[in-house]
């Protein structure tokens, strides 16, 4: 097992296995992994900090076994951040919060290559400071049919007053997010809210869009998943790598941009690679930095 | 004006069921009127007094109680009162198709409209044109805002018309309203009717206007004119009185979108 022990910030942290190729079938090994959230870092931190983080280890890389660890892994560093939070049985649960550059490479080093976050901060676990709409295309659906979804909420939501955000998953989906930011609001109103509007687009567009988890009802259709809002859910934070085939981005996108790649009609170019993701924000900096700040309230609750 | 959804849902029977938006029939004639302060026009809230301890009373202080003779309640909490509420619902179910001449107008509450919603223009046309050459109106149960109506459904001029009924329990008894004394005389009985005959009328409901109403918007509109209007000192955004629906809310606004796509 070979190390090497680096510094970051004034502090010693022991980097292992850097070789491993955690993406084999693109030669991208743990090195590359620290390498593009490095990078990253100067945007990511920001939608990390002070959230409970799940990490989801591939400790064999993409292609073998994964777990989730929502726990602080409890050989962590004195430096690292952690905070308590209760867990929906009552306990209570140490988890990390990864505040700074070096929390997030020891992160890294345990091949935790996913990052999934909360909608609320761990100080205020009951306050979404975001609503989502987590579009998951189904069976004969894909990530183009997520986008003409997407452009119809962005329209909805602008007549409601409410700007929003969108994301790819990395995966297949998108994520719109509405920035809310206010501290009235509570997990009740922004499922109440998504809720009525994916009811409201599965009744306007019935072939294109299904509000129903069951597999049966998202055959060619794109499942908004409203129950994304709620204090026990994660989403997988922005500029997070995902563990598929490919290293692969949940990455911001524009609406413009948007609407110009659902009208070009090729999924392939809705993906952004971790190359892609790095010169991106080179040009145009963190495209989601509204969703933490901008404040807007929910009408008509 | 665009009309203002209040509710969406289907309205069923059997095996049909239709997207339906309900939307108010009427709007209130009544000219109305803020309450502001006259030193700088801010407009007025109410806030519950206390006339035994001269104080303002705040809203996690007040229950509700049922009055059972004077000074006499019994409290009542809003758990136990939303325990018996009826659950929302999506849905108009009619039970029966009654004929709407059996209905004495002392019935009628409250007239609503039911807009198709996609999807639903072809059997709502259809029913329309059933009800319209049967004659008969849908006798249905729906919630609406925490209460239960009983409602019916007619067809009006290729539209269907929801009414709200009042229930048998809160129509007043006219037992003792018709004098019991006296006789009729057929020789009036031949004299009214002739003045009646005289007098016979078309009811065109076009021909009048509330009055006070048009004098009330003239007085308005000479003052916007000649005075101009007074503004409000900028404060807290009041919480104005959305839609009572969501959905229904969103409903409109898709509408709007879908037509400027």
């Amino acid at each position: 097992m070979s190390q090497k022990v680096v510094e970051i910030a004034g502090r010693r942290l022991s980097l292992s296995n850097l070789e491993k190729d955690l993406y084999p079938s693109h030669g991208f090994t743990k090195a590359h992994v620290l390498e593009y959230y490095r990078r990253i870092a100067p945007c990511i931190l920001p939608h990390l900090k002070d959230r409970a983080l799940t990490l989801k280890r591939y400790p064999e890389g993409v292609e073998k076994d994964f777990f989730f660890e929502k726990r602080c892994p409890p050989h962590h560093p004195v430096w690292v951040e952690t905070a308590e939070i209760s867990r929906d049985d009552g306990e209570r649960m140490t988890i990390c919060l990864v505040n700074n550059l070096e929390t997030l490479i020891w992160v890294e080093n345990l091949a935790s290559l996913e990052l999934h976050v909360p909608l609320a901060r761990a100080g205020s676990p009951e306050t979404p400071d975001s609503m989502v709409f987590d579009l998951d295309p189904g069976e004969q659906a894909d990530i183009l049919d997520c986008a003409r979804v997407a452009l119809i909420l962005r329209d909805l939501l602008s007549r409601l007053g409410l700007e929003c955000y969108v994301k790819t998953s990395g995966q297949k989906g998108l994520h719109v997010y509405v920035p809310l930011n206010w501290t009235g609001t509570t997990f009740a109103d922004t499922k109440t809210f998504s809720k009525a509007m994916a009811i409201v687009m599965q009744k306007n567009y019935p072939d294109l869009v299904t509000e129903k988890m069951a597999k049966e009802h998202r055959k060619g259709k794109v499942f908004i998943n409203w129950s994304q809002n709620d204090s026990s859910k994660t989403m997988v934070c922005v500029y997070s790598l995902r563990a598929r085939e490919r290293p692969m981005v949940s990455f911001p996108l524009e609406w413009k941009e948007l609407e110009r790649l659902a009208g070009e009609g090729d999924p392939a170019r809705l993906q952004v690679t971790h190359g892609e993701a790095v010169s991106r924000v080179e040009h145009m900096g963190d495209l989601f930095g509204e969703v933490l700040v901008k404040k807007q309230r929910l009408p008509h609750l | 004006m665009a009309v203002q959804g209040i509710w969406s849902g289907t309205i069923s029977f059997s095996l049909v069921a239709i997207p339906v938006q309900l939307v108010k029939a009427v709007s209130p004639g009544r000219v109305s009127f803020r309450l502001l302060h006259d030193k700088d026009y801010s407009p007025l809230a109410r806030r519950m007094f206390c006339p035994k301890q001269e104080k303002m009373v705040p809203p996690e202080e007040i229950v509700r109680g049922y009055e059972i003779a004077p000074d006499r309640y019994l409290p009542i909490t809003d758990e136990e009162l939303e325990s018996v509420s009826p659950e929302r619902s999506r849905t108009i179910e009619i039970v029966g198709f009654i004929d709407m001449n059996e209905v004495d107008p002392v019935y009628y509450d409250h007239p609503y409209y039911l807009v198709p919603l996609k999807g639903g223009e072809k059997p709502y046309r259809l029913l329309v044109e059933i009800m319209h050459r049967t004659n008969r109106a849908g006798l249905a149960k729906f919630v609406l805002a925490e209460r239960e109506y009983l409602v019916a459904v007619k067809s009006t001029d290729g539209a269907l018309a929801l009414t709200t009924l009042h229930y048998h329990d809160e129509i007043l008894s006219d037992e003792d309203i018709s004098p019991k004394e006296g006789k009729v005389e057929a020789l009036a009985v031949g004299r009214m009717k002739k003045s009646i005959k005289t007098m016979m009328a078309d009811f065109n409901p076009g021909k009048y206007a509330d009055e006070r109403r048009e004098k009330v918007m003239a007085i308005l509109k000479r003052k916007a004119r000649e005075k101009g209007t007074v503004e409000a000192p900028a404060g807290e955004n009041v919480e104005g009185e959305g839609p009572p629906d969501l959905i229904a809310a969103l409903e409109d606004i898709m509408r709007e979108v879908e037509k400027n796509r």
